[in-house]
């Protein structure tokens, strides 16, 4: 507009010096002529912009060419997350920090693994400790397909943990995940750390399948909704069996994990809600990482295969905004058969493992405060680790508790402080930890499931 | 693996076999319930995913919300992100692709409505601020009659059998509106002025003339600090508002501790329909909204 004006005063100036040419008279009317014609123009221009101006608000209020049984509705829609996601995903980030004390070393925190479970210890250093800043991307790809990634940047480097798509037109309730994904087996394994109610996993993940639990695994989800008056969940997955525990990359020459759950869920009343459901997490095993043999510094390699059977149970009470309770359970059992390599004495003998785990946890949150307690124990009713036919004796059973106080100044940030009492060793000497962990996001991060 | 098979077939068949002639309607906030019952009469049977006593901000994707997602024929829903925390998750889990975004059976209300409060900029240091505008149009007549006319004419496309029952209950809704609107109306609310707990009444002060002067929290979704409540007592010592807005869902007792120490009464509003007596529907909700207002 403004350019247009300037324009004008420019013409104008111009044809004035060239009317300066003439007789007065002649200029005069000249003059006259030229004013009138810029006051038209000038005229049109404001009309022109009036109509522009109506036509903005118009727009603004979509009440333009509002008829009868043709309601008007503003061009964007909500979209799947809300806002636009057509040029940019949503993104966000999550950090995840903590600072760390325990009686015990550093290296006697890593070398301190479960006897007969894993002989991984625990990767945490006294002091302050950096988790990951975890990057989720994600955004619908077409009218088919929603898109998903995560990607956690530690400081050894970013790891792509997750990174796959969801089906959103399949028919009758069906829908298949694919690509690297966290499997549907139990409960905590589909969380992200950042999501679990304690600084670490519960133990009988962290004995069965690892400090991190399944953990993203390359394969294929299919999952089925049935319209039935309660909510059933069916699951099957063929996965590739990267986990270092329970399964090893190397265990079979294709995919070689596969699992099949349930999760079933109603309410127990308006406030409250009951979830529940067995699953199964089955194929070949080849791992390092179960037991040292007679060498430590060489090592055992079991091959065989893993079958563990998982069920979970969580109830969720929540009267008001402002306090709930979770109350929530999980029971693992695993049973493996294999050919246990010693590396150290040179042996390869048959081994048997029956062995089972389980934790419960409660949780209490009022206004921006939340409050906690686990205790999680291995072999409370199994506790078969039959080498060549002889049960081997592991010590007593292991067992941790753990306390939390939590304050959440936003729901975007938590700042948690956990104490650890942990007997898992089988040398009896316990680890007294606590952790003053912050967990800060930024960016459209997606809700997370019940 | 034969009667796995056989048993599999029989839950999808009879899945198929359920589905109900009447069209069936799951609405996320109660008020939108009680409009698509106004406009659907019988021929529709609705499922109200929000209860009235809950925080529609703060709510999680529950499996039984889920579950009435994977039976609806249409969800329909308040938008401008309000329910950003859940409802993609129910689209995505229900399965259901008749009411992914984009598809007939995906409703948002917001797009028939005239926002207000759409901020330039906003990142999260201010709180809890919706980027798309104040999501809380429901108490807004000339919104809502919108949103109806709207929902009138989707229920109509789905369901092309009864599109001019829809459209005739519209018709009437609309005829009623007007009519309570001009009782509403004559109110005397025009130039009252109001302190807030949330920024929940913005549209019913635009749509009624009154101006709401401050707010209890320091900022959406944050608590409000010591130091925040001594500004604002000393504030409302000289403007003197007409009352302390809230909602039995959250503030109440922040706002009962400010009108003691200020002596300005507190106003408890229905935060939506059903919440408290004399709630049934939307224009109950409206009537009993207004009258507390006086």
């Amino acid at each position: 507009m403004k350019i247009i004006y300037f324009f004008s005063i420019f013409v104008f100036t111009f044809f004035t010096s060239a009317a300066f040419a003439q007789d007065p008279g002649e200029r005069l009317n000249k003059l006259e002529e030229i004013v009138k014609k810029q006051e038209k123009t000038i005229e049109q221009q404001q009309k022109t912009v009036e109509a522009l101006k109506q036509e903005m608000e118009k727009q603004k209020s979509g009440r333009a060419s509002l008829e009868p049984g043709a309601p008007s509705a503003s061009p964007q829609s909500g979209g799947l997350f809300g806002g636009s996601s057509l040029t940019n995903p949503n993104i966000s980030a999550v950090l995840n920090a903590f600072a760390y004390s325990s009686n015990l070393t550093n290296e006697e925190l890593e070398q301190r693994g479960i006897p007969g479970f894993t002989t991984r210890g625990i990767e945490r250093q006294r002091g302050f400790n950096l988790d990951a800043a975890e990057l989720f991307i994600f955004a619908p790809v077409d009218p088919f397909f929603n898109f998903y990634t995560t990607i956690p940047v530690t400081e050894d480097g970013a790891e792509l943990e997750e990174a796959y798509i969801v089906t959103t037109a399949l028919p009758a309730g069906f829908q298949i995940k694919g690509g690297k994904f966290k499997g549907g087996f139990s409960r905590l394994n589909a969380q992200h750390p950042h999501a679990w109610d304690f600084t670490d996993i519960a133990l009988p993940y962290r004995a069965f399948l690892g400090g991190e639990g399944l953990g993203g695994e390359k394969g294929i989800q299919l999952t089925y909704l049935p319209a039935l008056p309660v909510y059933t969940l069916l699951g099957a997955e063929v996965l590739q069996g990267e986990n270092e525990l329970l399964f090893g990359p190397d265990a079979g020459s294709g995919p070689h994990a596969f699992s099949f759950f349930v999760k079933s869920s109603f309410d127990t009343s308006d406030n409250s809600t009951l979830y529940f459901g067995p699953s199964v997490l089955f194929g070949k095993t080849k791992s390092a990482v179960i037991t040292s043999g007679s060498d430590p510094a060489l090592g055992a390699e079991l091959q065989g295969d893993s079958v563990l059977y998982g069920f979970e149970m969580v109830w969720k009470w929540k009267p008001s905004s402002q306090q709930g309770f979770t109350l929530q359970s999980e029971y693992l059992y695993l049973s493996q058969n294999g050919d246990l390599e010693d590396f150290g004495a040179a042996t390869v003998n048959p081994l048997v493992r029956k062995q089972d785990g389980f934790y419960v946890q409660g949780i209490y949150r009022m206004n921006r405060w939340r409050i906690g307690g686990r205790y999680d124990r291995l072999a409370p009713f199994s506790d078969t680790f039959k080498l060549a036919g002889t049960e081997q004796d592991l010590g007593s059973a292991p067992w941790r508790a753990a306390g939390s106080l939590e304050f959440n100044p936003s729901e975007f940030s938590r700042i948690r402080l956990q104490y650890t009492h942990d007997r898992t060793a089988g040398d009896g000497r316990e680890n007294n930890e606590v952790i003053a962990q912050f967990i800060f996001g930024i960016g459209a991060h997606a809700g997370h499931p019940f | 693996m034969r009667k796995l098979i056989l048993i599999v077939l029989m839950i999808v068949f009879t899945s198929v076999a359920h589905a109900e002639e009447r069209l069936n309607v799951v609405t996320t906030l109660p008020w939108i319930g009680s409009l698509a019952k106004e406009l659907g009469k019988d021929r529709v049977s609705v499922t109200t995913l929000v209860k009235p006593s809950q925080d529609p901000h703060m709510l999680e994707a529950k499996p039984s919300m889920i579950l009435a997602a994977r039976k609806a024929d249409i969800i329909m829903y308040n938008g401008l992100d309000l329910e950003i925390g859940y409802l993609p998750l129910i689209f995505e889990s229900s399965k259901n692709p008749s009411v992914m975004p984009g598809r007939p059976g995906n409703f948002d209300c917001s797009r028939f409505v005239r926002v207000i409060e759409k901020p330039a900029t906003v990142d999260r240091s201010m709180g809890d601020v919706h980027p798309l505008g104040n999501p809380h149009y429901h108490f807004s007549p000339e919104n809502v009659l919108k949103v109806a006319e709207g929902m009138a004419a989707a229920l109509g496309d789905l369901d092309q059998a009864n599109a001019d029952f829809y459209r005739a209950n519209f018709e009437a809704f609309a005829v009623k509106l007007r009519e309570k609107q001009k009782q509403w109306s004559s109110q005397p609310l025009s130039g009252k002025r109001f302190i807030a707990y949330h920024r929940l009444f913005e549209y019913l002060a635009t749509d009624f003339g009154f101006r709401i002067i401050g707010y209890v929290e320091s900022k959406p979704g944050i608590p409000p600090s010591a130091a925040h409540i001594e500004r604002l007592m000393e504030d409302m010592k000289k403007s003197r508002p007409d009352g302390i807005l809230t909602t039995s869902l959250y503030g109440k007792k922040e706002a009962e501790s400010l009108s003691t120490k200020t002596g300005v009464r507190v106003i408890v509003l229905p935060n939506d329909v059903g919440a408290g007596k004399g709630t049934a529907d939307w224009f109950a909700f409206m009537d009993a909204t207004l009258k507390s207002l006086l």
